[in-house]
């Protein structure tokens, strides 16, 4: 009975110290994810201003995507998320005082290294069927069953996507130009 | 009464029989081919297809013919650019500032380039986009700046180029002063085109416009528009060689328009056509857009050397595995000791080429730039640096093709037998010079000599 009584008020003890340290953290999570918080950086305001603009957030489905949603591993790869953000969240504040000047073109290419297609695949699925679009049907299988040899970014074609400097909000649904991929970036 | 009967019916049967056969040969009837858009297609692309099928009918009906019209791809998918791009056609433009506007409506404006680049194409066939642009084609005027004397030292016009030279391997293309494609570079679809948005070559230079047919880039012809003459006569070689012989005979029973991949040596076609061996796939060989990649020899090259050992752009293949692969597309007809057999006779035909021609003019000819019997300022105006340029560009050539390939008269009449001759001469001549110690004629009126020298800045950046 003596044996309960000690273990039962252990995992008592235990929920009671770990509860506000994970509510804390998530807290935390929360509040350093925003785009605001991201903008807080100078280094990075101008994209955050360029991706308020951009279709990734105008658009009639109100879709807003958000910058963790493309710059940091999925969610649900949780220990992977946690692990990058927190990494990259220490790199930044470490190379906002000690590093060289912000080249916002380096870290474009740097970003685009580091996309992995299941960041954007999150949301766009159906990438297949698309009978108004055949041609990107045709591009888009083989990147989804790519040949050995021939695997693709998503990034390869769609780039400039968000973070263009257009100075216009663009309104996915009443955008003049038909949006369409560039073509392969390497080429 | 019968006999009125008789002529009644005659008559009747005469007039029933010629008027529909009147009708049907009516003159001048107009032929246009229709096109009922009846699927979905954005309202700005419809007003491409309306005008232009006025305007341009022949481009209109080529592509109304093509795969592309099939699968609904339509002008704006490839012609479509940004606001502000470098390319927008300025007089497509400016047809919207006219008051009567007799074709399109202004709402259907959209900023179009004419030229449509491999990375336009790559947005749809990425694959073969990126296959093509390893391959020597796509990289053609890289090559040529860093070998070629004509180019390197100005030796022919800027017109002789572009109509020229240029026509095969590719402009650089330019935009003049009023924000229009500068006309020394363009109308072009050479192999190596440098476009403005940084790709290089042209997808058009084998499936022309506006058809883009799988079919056509499967036939000789699509190469001998640039594979032919003294200096590279592939095209007269393939139609010596036994390949081409069974290809004229029955060509109609090929199957051109077999689907991607599935052309198959044997059921769709007898002999193999130029891209058959040198690109499609057959049995494991997976097929590519990389032209040059199942070359073991550089037979074009003055020195004939590996494919990975060709100093202006390397090849980065190995080249037995490369040799190995074209085995593999040979043995698809072919028995082993055919194969094994061909190949010892082509590597013996290159050596004595490399060795008992090539090297020994090479060595004579360093010898009297040494002894400054000739003179290195320019190119082709000293009679024995022609003679050496065509040992090896021309006759050199041949000799090599025409083995490679197995037509008999191109590698012997054409080839070798005339390889010893031009030897022979001119040895001669570089003998005469170094024993009487008389410097060569250097030609004073060498005509037209006027070509730009710089590199291509796009390729070689700004340095010399």
């Amino acid at each position: 009975m003596k044996k309960y009584i000690i273990g039962g008020s252990l995992v008592f003890l235990g929920v009671l110290l770990s509860f506000p340290l994970f509510s804390m953290s998530y807290y935390t999570m929360v509040r350093t994810s925003t785009p605001e918080f991201c903008a807080s950086c100078h280094e990075i305001k101008p994209a955050v201003v360029a991706w308020r603009s951009s279709t990734h957030t105008n658009n009639a489905a109100g879709v807003v995507v958000d910058c963790m949603d493309c710059h940091l591993p999925a969610p649900q790869d949780t220990f992977q998320f946690f692990f990058a953000k927190t990494y990259h969240g220490a790199k930044d504040v470490v190379k906002h005082f000690m590093g060289s000047a912000y080249d916002r073109e380096r870290a474009r290419e740097a970003a685009y290294a580091a996309f992995d297609n299941d960041s954007c695949q999150k949301c766009h699925r159906n990438l297949l069927y698309m009978p108004t679009q055949r041609g990107a049907m045709l591009a888009h299988r083989s990147v989804v069953y790519a040949r050995p040899g021939y695997e693709k970014k998503c990034v390869d074609c769609h780039y400039d996507l968000v973070h263009s400097e257009k100075g216009l909000v663009m309104f996915r649904q009443t955008r003049k130009i038909p949006y369409q991929a560039k073509g392969l970036k390497q080429l | 009464m019968r006999r009125t009967l008789l002529f009644l019916t005659t008559g009747l049967l005469a007039i029933g029989l010629s008027v529909p056969a009147a009708l049907a040969q009516q003159p001048n009837y107009a032929k246009v081919k229709e096109f009922r858009i009846e699927r979905s297609v954005p309202p700005e692309a419809q007003a491409c297809i309306e005008c232009h099928r006025e305007t341009t009918p022949g481009i209109f009906g080529d592509w109304a013919m093509s795969r592309h019209a099939n699968a609904n791809i339509t002008c704006l998918d490839c012609h479509l650019v940004q606001p502000g791009d470098q390319d927008v056609s300025q007089g497509h433009e400016q047809y919207y500032s006219r008051s009567d506007l007799p074709w399109g409506e202004a709402k259907y404006k959209m900023p179009i380039a004419a030229i449509v680049t491999p990375k336009d194409c790559s947005r749809c066939h990425p694959d073969e986009a990126t296959q093509y642009s390893k391959s020597k084609h796509a990289n053609t005027i890289e090559i040529i700046w860093k070998l070629d004397p004509w180019l390197n030292k100005g030796m022919n016009s800027d017109s002789e180029r572009k109509v020229g030279c240029l026509a095969c391997h590719g402009t650089e293309i330019k935009i003049d002063d009023k924000g229009k494609i500068d006309p020394a570079t363009w109308p072009n679809v050479g192999v190596g085109r440098l476009n403005l948005d940084g790709s290089k070559g042209s997808c058009t230079s084998c499936h022309t416009r506006h058809r883009f047919s799988v079919a056509e880039a499967r036939m000789p012809e699509a190469c001998d528009s640039c594979h032919l003459g003294p200096d590279h006569p592939q095209i007269e070689i393939f139609e010596e060689s036994k390949h081409g012989t069974i290809y004229n005979a029955f060509k109609d029973e090929y199957n051109f328009k077999a689907a991607a991949g599935t052309w198959t040596p044997g059921v769709d076609y007898r002999a193999p056509t130029c891209a058959a061996c040198h690109m499609s796939g057959t049995g494991k060989v997976p097929s590519s857009h990389d032209v040059t990649s199942r070359l073991s020899w550089e037979t074009q090259a003055p020195l004939t050397i590996r494919p990975q050992d060709f100093k202006p752009f390397p090849s980065g293949t190995n080249w037995q595995d490369e040799r190995q692969q074209m085995k593999n597309v040979c043995s698809a007809c072919h028995g082993e000791s055919w194969i094994n057999d061909f190949y010892e006779g082509f590597d013996t035909a290159v050596e004595q080429y490399n060795e008992v021609y090539f090297k020994p003019a090479k060595a004579k000819l360093d010898d009297l730039y040494e002894k400054g019997l000739l003179d290195k300022t320019k190119y082709f105006d000293e009679r024995l640096e022609v003679e050496f340029y065509e040992l090896w560009h021309h006759e050199g050539r041949r000799a090599r093709m025409g083995t490679m390939m197995m037509a008999p008269d191109y590698a012997w009449w054409h080839g070798f037998y005339e390889c010893k001759l031009r030897f022979v001469n001119f040895m001669e001549e570089a003998n005469h010079l170094i024993e009487t110690g008389q410097k060569a004629y250097i030609a004073k009126d060498f005509p037209n000599a006027t070509g730009d020298t710089t590199r291509p800045v796009k390729i070689f950046g700004d340095k010399k």
